[in-house]
């Protein structure tokens, strides 16, 4: 089943892959280790899980404003997310997205932490604002 | 966005990787602010210099940017970092973190950056005027900006203004536009007897406006007839820490708040709150993290002392002696060092055995974790106290100066806390 999705371009690009999905916010300045891209905030949803080469799915940011320097180096490590979805993108994920030229799309016409799961199959145009979801179970 | 040609260009990359990489970063937070336009920038203050805050991250992507072309250009000065590179050794730093600082500091320099290495720009050469539009990092001095020169520009993270200093334009959003910069909540603080308020109360009372009010802008009321620099400083620099405002109108002071209903924009307030001692004291409380006696080290600086205040702690250090377990460490600009050291201040504090330090911060870059022993750091400023337990991974004490000044003679914390 494709479920195909509208929303705001933030930073354009193409990226296809598969989703990680948190319903909690995320920090990346203490939260994810850049050398590994494994998230390791104690007691997140998806702690221990990597996000390297994923299309991670979250809400927003949270946490210190020097955040968006872990994803740009996540990005020259190449450990970092091959895109990123948020509920409602903030200046730290953003700039964070610009920094390291990663496609980044927000406020989709319907909220993907419900619509998207961990595992399925994610296509996005950056430029476009569209998501293309195909499901791992229906 | 609307861009310009030559701003288009710019993100097209006909100026290079550097300046391109810049504009992408500018229109990207446009876009999530809904601005219109770019805006030119007359004055730019650029943070993440802290190695231990930033590291290597930032010296790659600073690094990026200068190769890929980019120079800052307008005039830029730099906020405070990890260490004093003339003191270091005396500090119990380790030369490491003073050789990655100067390389962190290389592609900043190389770019043409002014290294004030303060968070007191506006004492230093680097003032923004009334009505003009300014990109700072770190929120004390964009705080003041705002508040008491009626400049214009919001709280942002160091790459926006890095990136603001090198296309010379930014976002027009947030508190750069009028109507944004109205009051919304009335504070009143005519209930306290100022004649008996240190300076180190006026941070506690910011410190409990900024956690009360979070975000929503302040019009402060009740202040006495003559308020200080320092005083002013002292109230409004907490108000950023625990919430996210960065314009406090202070009626009688602030440009735009010559009384209250101008700061309102001719609106009623939407909530009145009142600040008396109660209140006060228990930002005291809120930010001392230990109930220790022992005292390691004693911290002045955050934001960075002014003359007045290097004088009111040589003026009672002369002929004490700071406890040989517990370091003072004095945190000012260059610029202030050089005349405290002519008006015979540093003499003073160096001979009670204190350092007055150049270029470092002492809250949120700090290197206290580094100095070995340093466990319990005191400070009289509720800004400094609420960033240090959390970047340093020590325990904190937010007492006024004076207690301050009296554990680094007795090694210990014996006033009320």
């Amino acid at each position: 089943m494709k479920i195909v999705l509208h929303g705001r371009k933030i930073i354009g690009g193409m990226a296809e892959g598969e989703a990680v999905v948190t319903k909690e916010p995320v920090s990346f300045l203490g939260g994810v280790n850049p050398d590994k891209g494994i998230v390791v905030e104690r007691g997140h949803e998806v702690e221990g899980q990597s996000i390297t080469g994923k299309i991670f799915v979250f809400p927003h940011g949270k946490g210190s404003t020097a955040g968006p320097y872990i994803i740009y180096s996540m990005a020259k490590r190449k450990t970092a997310p091959k895109a990123m979805i948020n509920v409602e993108a903030e200046p730290i994920i953003a700039v964070g997205a610009a920094m390291g030229n990663i496609p980044l799309i927000d406020r989709l016409d319907k909220n993907p932490l419900e619509v998207i799961a961990t595992g399925d199959f994610v296509k996005i145009d950056g430029d476009k604002g569209i998501v293309e979801v195909t499901k791992l179970r229906t | 966005m609307n861009l310009t040609d030559q701003e288009k260009k710019m993100l097209d990359g006909v100026f290079g990787t550097g300046p391109q990489s810049a504009m992408r970063l500018l229109v990207t937070l446009g876009e999530i602010y809904g601005a219109q336009r770019m805006i030119p920038v007359s004055s730019c203050h650029v943070g993440g210099r802290s190695y231990l805050v930033s590291g290597e991250e930032n010296i790659e992507w600073m690094t990026d940017l200068l190769e890929g072309g980019a120079r800052f250009q307008v005039f830029t000065s730099t906020n405070p970092c990890s260490v004093d590179f003339d003191q270091w050794k005396e500090m119990g730093l380790p030369e490491e973190l003073v050789k990655n600082q100067r390389r962190t500091d290389e592609p900043y320099l190389k770019m043409g950056a002014v290294p004030l290495g303060s968070c007191l720009p506006y004492q230093l050469g680097n003032l923004p005027l009334p009505g003009t539009h300014f990109a700072w990092g770190g929120s004390a001095g964009a705080t003041f900006a705002n508040s008491v020169f009626g400049a214009r520009g919001n709280r942002e993270g160091s790459p926006s203004v890095i990136a603001a200093a090198i296309a010379g334009v930014t976002p027009e959003y947030g508190l750069h536009l009028r109507e944004n910069r109205y009051g919304k909540v009335l504070v009143d603080l005519s209930q306290l007897d100022h004649s008996s308020v240190s300076l180190s109360d006026y941070s506690a009372i910011g410190s409990y406006v900024g956690r009360t009010l979070i975000d929503k802008t302040p019009v402060v009321v009740g202040l006495p007839k003559t308020f200080s620099q320092d005083q002013i400083r002292f109230l409004i620099s907490p108000m950023p820490t625990a919430g996210a405002i960065s314009l406090c109108h202070l009626v009688g002071i602030t440009p735009e708040a010559s009384t209250v209903e101008a700061a309102f924009g001719g609106k009623a307030p939407g909530d009145k709150i009142s600040v008396g001692p109660g209140e006060m004291k228990s930002s005291y409380q809120k930010l001392t993290t230990t109930q220790k006696e022992d005292v390691d080290l004693v911290c002045f600086g955050c934001p960075h002392c002014s003359i007045p205040q290097i004088r009111e702690i040589a003026s009672f250090l002369e002929r004490k002696k700071i406890h040989p377990n517990t370091r003072l460490w004095v945190a000012t600009s260059g610029h202030l060092k050089a005349m405290a050291q002519r008006m015979g201040y540093v003499e003073i504090i160096e001979r009670a055995g204190g350092l007055v330090t150049t270029d470092l911060c002492v809250a949120p870059g700090a290197p206290f974790h580094l100095v070995q022993g340093v466990r319990t750091v005191a400070t009289n400023s509720a800004r400094g106290a609420y960033f240090i337990p959390g970047a340093c991974n020590v325990e904190a004490i937010f007492g006024d100066t004076k207690d301050c000044l009296q554990a680094a003679i007795d090694g210990k914390w014996r006033a009320a806390r």
